[in-house]
């Protein structure tokens, strides 16, 4: 257990330092890894440890940068830079007092209904950000542009980047330690059983959405900040909720290396090597996804692991 | 009272034609308990299918449906026997969901790169046309396409209430195992229930084409409102697409009219979430073990 912390601890360490020695595009690159493994990270805490499969994700990218978005245009007229970190947690808390709303009716729903719910949810969400002009989401709201002097503008969104995966790769770790997450896996393995077992089954559930909310809303609120301007299209994207599932489903559900290892993939894959031919991503994803499905159901880690594992798999 | 009596109408017809498109994906999801999210896929393939004959050689599209189905169905077919059985063989059910996922993203890269993402219609020498009906109008278009959906929707019905090959679909669906043991060679029975969806998903595409707009990216929103119809009307049967089509249609075309375009989606996934929390088998199914 120590020698995994150690380790976990020496690549963020490495990550971290990747702005003092590789150029901007690479840093870029790794900041995207930061960024997407997060991600994964978040939505398998619910998806991989719970088995509640949330295909639409991206609505606590959307809230968690929408957030500071408004508060920026109505409160501070375009300024506020220098409250950049309050404006990332509020956009984060907000994305899980929503997600806290929505539990009650969406967690109720099992399987299939509720990802395509989660679905609707994001589609819906997104269409009002933009369609009520006091949100103003189909023009498109600016955030301030919160960058030091003396950094540069990559590096720094990479230092909290990094940060921000080391919060969930925390987060992650406590809960697949803690009761909680014991709970989360009696969940998925059969929820009506770990019920009769007394396991707080609606809490487990709710608390588990809520958390990976929070941790998505701060991802999407800092990803708002780096982009500098958002709209409705740039952060309710369905490819944000898809890239968190196949992430996930590359790498291995509900571990914790999984995810990253998943996210290190496909960032590689779209990025470097098929950077120029932008109009194959699609295809490359789909034919990963259904080459993953048949010959490695477990991930890259299943393959590498080949435990034993019960038929019947996790997920809706 | 006329404007809402037209609002209704427009919303009836489109409504026949979401059921018209929603009903391959019930049969399937119902006998096969596949959530086919290449559904909408088959859809846009219908549309260009019926473009490219409607283009080429001048062919009606309505009197093209024959062709449209029969490759749409071959094609369904081979799908089933090949990718989504091994997908359901080796992994679960759960992994024909993703099987499906990457599937549609493949076809709708490969549709993009074929037919260039611009918006397409087909129009035929009728397309202006209308008819009146006392104050009320209907385009000629959308008349025989609700026309062509009703008299196909009803065809399915017949043929799976009434035939022995319906029969053996009803079976499987109930009991896999059983039929199995009754003679029924489940897993042919699994494929050509996957072509007939396949082909009515074509053939929808095709009366679609003529009515609304279509690009390759129009296969989520196809395959979404497939979702939604099942889920009002009840899983599996014709009728029970059909009653999701009609109420699916009125929300959307009612939404439209009196709280804004932009709202129509906010209300129709508002309703799907209402109804998955009171009455997930939908108004009329049954509670079938894939729907839970």
């Amino acid at each position: 257990m120590t020698t995994r912390i150690l380790a976990t601890l020496v690549f963020l360490a490495v990550l971290a330092a990747a702005p003092a020695f590789v150029p901007p595009f690479e840093v870029r690159v790794l900041s995207l890894f930061c960024f997407w493994g997060a991600l994964s990270l978040a939505w398998n805490i619910l998806g991989g440890f719970a088995g509640y499969w949330s295909f639409g994700h991206t609505v606590f990218v959307g809230v968690g940068a929408f957030v500071p978005g408004v508060i920026v245009a109505k409160l501070f007229d375009g300024g506020g830079a220098e409250l950049m970190p309050l404006l990332v947690l509020v956009g984060g808390l907000v994305s899980a007092a929503f997600a806290g709303i929505i539990a009650w009716p969406l967690l109720r729903l099992r399987g299939i209904y509720f990802a395509i719910a989660m679905l609707g949810v994001a589609q819906v969400t997104g269409e009002l950000s933009a369609a009520i002009e006091w949100i103003g989401g189909g023009v498109g709201l600016s955030l301030p542009d919160a960058v030091p002097a003396a950094l540069a503008p990559e590096a720094f969104f990479h230092y909290i980047f990094v940060g921000l995966l080391a919060l969930t790769i925390g987060a992650a770790a406590w809960v697949r330690g803690a009761r909680f997450g014991q709970g989360l896996l009696a969940i998925r393995e059969d929820e009506d059983t770990a019920r009769m077992l007394a396991v707080p089954t609606e809490g487990y559930k709710i608390a588990a959405l809520v958390l990976s909310a929070f941790l998505t809303g701060l991802l999407g609120a800092t990803y708002g900040f780096s982009l500098g301007y958002i709209t409705t299209d740039s952060v309710f994207r369905t490819d944000f909720s898809l890239n968190m599932i196949v992430h996930a489903l590359l790498g291995g559900i509900g571990t914790i290396a999984g995810p990253l290892l998943g996210a290190a993939v496909m960032v590689v894959l779209t990025q470097v090597v098929l950077g120029e031919m932008l109009n194959l991503h699609l295809f490359a994803t789909g034919a990963l996804v259904v080459a993953m499905v048949l010959l490695a159901p477990q991930g890259f880690l299943g393959l590498w692991r080949r435990k034993p594992r019960a038929q019947r798999e996790p997920g809706p | 009272m006329i404007p809402l009596l037209q609002t209704l109408l427009d919303g009836l017809v489109l409504g026949g034609v979401y059921a018209f498109a929603a009903v391959g994906f019930s049969l399937i999801f119902g006998v096969l308990g596949v959530v086919n999210l290449t559904h909408g896929v088959f859809v846009v393939l219908g549309a260009y299918a019926a473009l490219l004959l409607h283009e080429v050689v001048g062919l009606d599209p309505i009197l093209g449906l024959p062709l449209v189905m029969a490759a749409l169905f071959a094609l369904g077919y081979l799908y089933q026997r090949t990718l989504i059985a091994a997908a359901v063989e080796r992994a679960s059910l759960v992994a024909s969901l993703l099987v499906t996922f990457g599937v549609a993203l493949m076809a709708r890269n490969l549709l993009q790169i074929v037919a260039s993402p611009d918006v397409r219609s087909i129009a035929t020498a009728y397309s202006f046309a209308g008819l009146s009906l006392g104050p009320l109008r209907i385009d000629l278009v959308r008349a025989a396409g609700l026309l062509t959906s009703l008299v196909l929707l009803f065809g399915l019905a017949l043929l799976l209430n009434r035939t022995a090959f319906g029969r053996a679909i009803r079976a499987t669906a109930q009991q896999p195992v059983g039929a199995a043991l009754s003679g029924v060679n489940v897993r042919h029975v699994h494929g050509l229930t996957f072509g007939l969806g396949g082909a009515f998903a074509g053939a929808s595409g095709a009366v679609i084409g003529m009515m609304l707009p279509f690009t390759p990216s129009s296969e989520a929103a196809w395959t979404l409102n497939a979702f939604v119809v099942v889920t009002l009307g009840g899983v599996g049967s014709p009728q029970g697409a059909l009653l999701g089509g009609l109420l699916l249609g009125v929300i959307a075309t009612l939404t439209a009219q009196y709280v804004g375009p932009a709202f129509q989606n906010a209300a129709m996934f508002l309703v799907l979430v209402l109804m998955l929390l009171l009455r997930p088998q939908g108004l009329l199914g049954h509670a079938f073990a894939a729907s839970r």
